[in-house]
């Protein structure tokens, strides 16, 4: 029976409006708890480097550089998001830029002595520019070939990096010029969440305005966008422009982060990170992708307390080989039991006790 | 003269190996829509089996090799019902994403189980360093067994998809999954089947290249998966005939810039790097894309409301 075929695919991540009725009752209670969690989180974010300074003692500032990474992490997902889970571009060149903002700030700042601040803006306007270079053909292609074509600019960009690091025979663009304010962990850790919460505001009232409309509008439909007056090749360009711009910045962060720059920042393993942080997040979440950088960043701590090396009867491993591999095994797990995302885990939490009890009246 | 024959040999070499690797990749595109990040992995845990059965047990390489396709196709299948099946009604790109996951996965358990492969190791075989000169030109027989294996494999997979009636019948699914299940095709074995092929072509391929560089480790597919992808990319990625054209092209392309580009200097730049090669074909390939966006041998994809 080939039709019986049909049941194998998974059940819908979320149950239909129909089966969740809304009032305005709960949609109240619903945006007070939204604002409390996101008054909490603020404030956990204010109190971490006290708190961490207490727990930890004198390797608070190391935990905390760890975590300025996530902040880092959650703007370029915020960045691939806003392309592929908005506008529905799937493109994998977001590292070229990340690259890009890197080198740029390294250069800029470290060689040209310019102050940090315009290195970064600099960087971000670099990365804009490039974002129109790209943008433009990736209107002609769609799909399979724009992936495949923006993961050429990755390797194009990478090798040019590379390609410039052995010309001048240095291993990676090693940043030595930091200001306190950047070098120290502390007020790094300030610096860097200030950027990303003004981000995040300015992006989230972005995609409420017209624009965000109109590139969820592409996304559910490119044709009818276009019918009802949507100029897509306008917004899609908009998407890459502004996509490009903050993985820039993202880039320019972590440069000053890592206090160096190198390739492997334009690189395929860096184009999963972005991917895998939208996905395991969820497309077109803002939220998710908070929650992606929270995954990418937090798994290899966990994973790093895990005993190493592990032994399996007469079988030892070391755990630091394992790392990519149980990181992409939960990928996969999280893409197969959540492919809408884990900011989707809250409307299944939601609808679980609904879906239970149909279940059992059908049984 | 010698040197660009000889060289446009080798770049037809290679070329008909990632033309190869593209026939995989497009195979399994057009069955079940999944861009296959994990196609290297694939094809070096296979290559790696064959290389542990000759180092291991000291096997002889024409019973090993069988042995090892016949891995390769447990594999695929194996990849597909564990983990293409589960996503594959989600979108192109979370399947492309759950492939690149997979390969993560794959190459972690081939460190795991031959930690030996994390560096580059020997892969021997009976007919390595055996040459026959033709007018100068050299010619390894791993060379000459490339064009032929490439040859066979083109041969066969076009009187499979054209011929037997259960490659109509996964043409069919290719084209119209809905349609060729209610014709009653079994759509679910021809999955698996699709997978269990591309993986023995992937293994072939692989198992060639290490032939051809004598040397074998984890990673040494990876940078070729990407120019299969562009192969792939430039014939129109449902196209079979047009992943082996653009796969040649590819080989062509590197072989000849590495000649023209050899020992030439761009002021104090030396540009005979191979990052600089990349450079060239991966520009090149994005401007070939911007004139013929479905590829040299593509069909344009019809936009329907």
């Amino acid at each position: 029976m080939p039709t019986s075929q049909l049941s194998s695919a998974p059940p819908a991540p979320t149950a239909s409006p129909a089966s969740t009725p809304r009032g305005w009752r709960t949609l109240l209670v619903g945006r007070r708890l939204s604002l409390a969690l996101a008054a909490g989180g603020l404030l956990l974010a204010l109190l971490l480097p006290t708190i961490f300074d207490q727990i930890f003692g004198f390797a608070g500032g190391f935990q905390l550089h760890r975590i300025t990474l996530i902040y880092i992490f959650a703007l370029a997902a915020f960045a691939q998001n806003i392309l592929t889970g908005y506008a529905a571009q799937p493109s994998l060149g977001n590292a070229a830029f990340f690259g890009l903002g890197g080198y740029l700030v390294a250069w800029l700042a470290g060689d040209l002595g310019q102050p940090f601040w315009v290195a970064i803006l600099l960087a971000m306007v670099a990365s804009a520019l490039i974002g129109v270079v790209v943008g433009g053909p990736a209107l002609r292609v769609s799909g399979a070939y724009l992936a495949i074509a923006t993961l050429g600019l990755v390797f194009i960009a990478g090798s040019l990096f590379d390609f410039w690091d052995t010309t001048v025979g240095r291993m990676s663009y090693d940043i030595n010029t930091l200001p306190g304010l950047l070098s120290d962990d502390h007020p790094l850790y300030f610096v860097v969440f200030v950027i990303t919460l003004a981000v995040f505001g300015l992006g989230a009232t972005l995609l409420r305005s017209r624009v965000g409309r109109a590139w969820v509008a592409i996304r559910e439909s490119e044709t009818a966008a276009l019918a009802f007056g949507v100029n897509t090749t306008y917004y899609k360009l908009l998407a890459f422009i502004v996509s490009a711009a903050l993985t820039g910045l993202a880039g320019a962060l972590y440069a000053i982060w890592a206090q160096t720059a190198n390739s492997s920042m334009s690189s395929v393993d860096e184009t999963i990170i972005f991917l895998s942080m939208i996905v395991v997040g969820g497309l077109g979440s803002i939220l998710g992708s908070v929650l992606g950088a929270l995954f990418v960043g937090f798994l290899p701590l966990l994973l790093g307390q895990l005993p190493s090396p592990m032994t399996f009867g007469g079988f030892s491993i070391q755990v630091s080989t394992l790392t990519t591999g149980i990181y992409g095994l939960l990928l996969l797990l999280a893409l197969i039991f959540f492919p809408a995302g884990l900011a989707s885990a809250r409307d299944y939490l939601r609808t679980l006790p609904g879906r239970l009890a149909s279940r059992g009246g059908a049984a | 003269m010698q040197a660009f024959l000889q060289v446009t040999i080798s770049g037809l070499v290679t070329g008909s190996l990632y033309g190869l690797l593209a026939l995989g990749l497009v195979l399994i595109y057009r069955t079940t829509g999944v861009l296959n990040f994990a196609y290297s992995a694939i094809s070096v845990f296979a290559a790696g089996f064959l290389y542990i059965l000759l180092t291991g047990p000291r096997m002889n390489f024409w019973v090993a090799l069988p042995l090892s396709l016949l891995f390769a196709a447990a594999l695929g299948a194996v990849v597909e019902r564990l983990f293409a099946r589960p996503v594959l009604h989600a979108p192109v790109f979370t399947k492309a994403i759950a492939t690149l996951a997979l390969a993560l996965v794959l190459a972690t358990i081939e460190q795991a189980i031959w930690p030996q492969l994390a560096q580059t190791e020997h892969f021997p075989t009976p007919f390595e360093g055996a040459a026959i000169n033709v007018g100068g030109v050299y010619v390894t027989v791993a060379a000459l067994l490339a064009l032929l294996v490439t040859a066979v494999v083109v041969a066969a997979l076009t009187l499979f998809l054209g011929r037997t009636r259960l490659g109509i019948a996964m043409r069919a699914s290719a084209d119209n999954q809905a349609v060729a299940q209610l014709m009653g095709a079994p759509v679910s074995r021809i999955f698996l089947l699709t997978w269990s092929v591309a993986s023995v072509v992937g293994a072939l391929t692989a198992i060639m290249l290490a032939a051809q560089q004598r040397t074998i480790n984890i990673t040494y597919m990876d940078p070729v998966l990407i120019l299969a992808f562009v192969a792939a990319v430039l014939g129109g990625l449902d196209s079979l005939p047009g992943a082996l054209i653009g796969g040649v092209l590819v080989g062509l392309a590197d072989n000849w810039l590495a000649l023209g580009l050899a020992g030439h200097q761009l002021g104090p730049l030396d540009i005979s790097a191979p990052g600089i090669r990349a450079t060239i074909i991966f520009v090149a390939f994005i401007l070939v894309l911007l004139l013929r966006p479905q590829g040299l041998l593509g069909k344009a994809e019809l936009r329907r409301v």
